[in-house]
């Protein structure tokens, strides 16, 4: 017995436990536990890993983007609504603005009519005063005048109604 | 020849299937293991060829991943350890699943190509009941570890009496109970396998053509999944039992 031998014959028992064989096993398993750790089970792993991470934080950035995109949306539609209701104060202020200045106008018109009535009424009434004190003073010339024909010659009744018809004639033609 | 390890079938001297060849003697080894087991053993000369493969496809498999998968390579490097991280973590749960995944998945392989050594004409190493005797010491160390770290050395000296102090005896019959079955029944489906294999080869004679090939391939391929599989299940789950959290 020694040396290198591979002969048939010269086996082991078949239902043999061997010390030797045990203790190499053992050495044996733990080697492949280390190369599949090392080479496979940690790499592979590594790699899950990372993968994971690299899909978390790409959905977590997706779903940044989509909260900031919601938030500038409310941004924006709030400020669409805000200018809108804006708009509407503009606009009622305009039309409110407008009523009153409409009013105003009219009003102003109104006053202005009414001054200018007043005025026109103050003014026919200054003319017919002026008429009448006219007039007033005309019969009074006329009463002179005619007392002055009256005395000047004695009437008859032709003559009277003739120096009436000459009367109102001469009052006719002033 | 005739020698203590050799079985005998069919008439004497016609059919014999011969334990594992001493195939480097270890003189030196010859005061401590005796002489006949000073040696490595086929199975073990067997076990360094499937190494060097595990190694070899280890090492193919693993390096340069990418974080998108291009290669139908990286596919399978990652189904294979989801495959084990999965499996480990559905039998044991989650806490066990980081320090488990890599024994068991090593275990598998290690186990299944060692059934399949057959097949280039090596000795199968789990047709030793040393190596599956070995495999079954680390589940029985792990077993020890996980009780004595999850009850307490105080709830591993009880659990022998529990639930009866009269079921001591069978409480350390089970100790040892579950791994030396574990080992048999590993070692005894192999070794029948290459035992039938023989015969329909002895049987058969010079007409060995297509029936074993079609028979290997059960007594191979197919039971060196299942046993492997059934291996690797029986470790985890006297492991998850020990566990006295769980």
């Amino acid at each position: 017995m020694g040396g290198f031998t591979l002969l048939a014959g010269d086996t082991l028992q078949l239902v043999n436990i061997n010390p030797s064989t045990i203790i190499f096993t053992l050495i044996n398993t733990l080697i492949i536990l280390l190369l599949y750790k090392f080479f496979l089970h940690k790499p592979v792993m590594k790699i899950l890993e990372e993968r994971k991470q690299k899909i978390g934080d790409e959905m977590k950035a997706a779903e940044d983007a989509q909260a900031e995109a919601e938030a500038l949306k409310a941004e924006y539609s709030a400020k669409l609504k805000e200018s809108q209701e804006e708009a509407a104060q503009i606009v009622s202020a305009a039309v409110k603005r407008a009523g009153e200045r409409e009013n105003q106008i009219i009003a102003e018109a109104q006053q202005e009519a009414a001054k200018m009535k007043q005025k026109a009424e103050e003014s026919i009434e200054l003319e017919k005063k002026k008429a009448i004190n006219e007039i007033k003073d005309q019969i009074s010339d006329i009463v002179i005048m005619a007392s002055e024909k009256v005395c000047e010659k004695e009437i008859s009744k032709s003559d009277n109604e003739a120096l009436i018809n000459k009367f109102i004639a001469e009052v006719g033609n002033e | 020849m005739i020698t203590p390890g050799t079985m005998l079938l069919a008439e004497e001297g016609t059919f014999t299937v011969e334990g594992p060849l001493r195939s480097i003697p270890l003189p030196f080894l010859n005061d401590i293991f005796g002489e006949e087991n000073a040696c490595i053993a086929e199975s073990v000369v067997s076990q360094w060829v499937v190494m060097i493969i595990l190694a070899v496809v280890f090492f193919v498999l693993g390096r340069n991943l990418k974080l998108k998968p291009e290669s139908k390579r990286q596919i399978l490097a990652e189904w294979i350890v989801g495959f084990f991280s999965g499996y480990v973590e559905t039998s044991m749960g989650t806490r066990y699943k980081k320090s488990y995944a890599p024994y068991i998945g090593a275990l598998f392989c290690f186990c299944i190509l060692s059934c399949l050594m057959g097949l280039l004409g090596l000795r199968n190493p789990t047709a030793d009941v040393s190596v599956t005797g070995s495999w079954a010491l680390i589940t029985f160390t792990l077993v020890l570890y996980t009780k004595i770290k999850t009850g307490g050395f105080k709830g591993y000296m009880k659990s022998f009496i529990e639930p009866m102090p009269f079921m001591l005896p069978f409480n350390i019959i089970g100790d040892f109970a579950n791994p030396i079955s574990q080992a048999m029944r590993l070692f005894g489906n192999n070794l029948s396998g290459i035992v039938i294999g023989g015969l329909i080869y002895y049987a058969l004679g010079s007409f060995a053509i297509a029936v074993p090939a079609v028979l290997s391939l059960y007594f191979d391929l197919f039971s060196a999944v299942i046993q492997s599989y059934i291996f690797v299940t029986l470790t985890m789950s006297y492991v998850i039992m020990a566990d006295a959290d769980a």
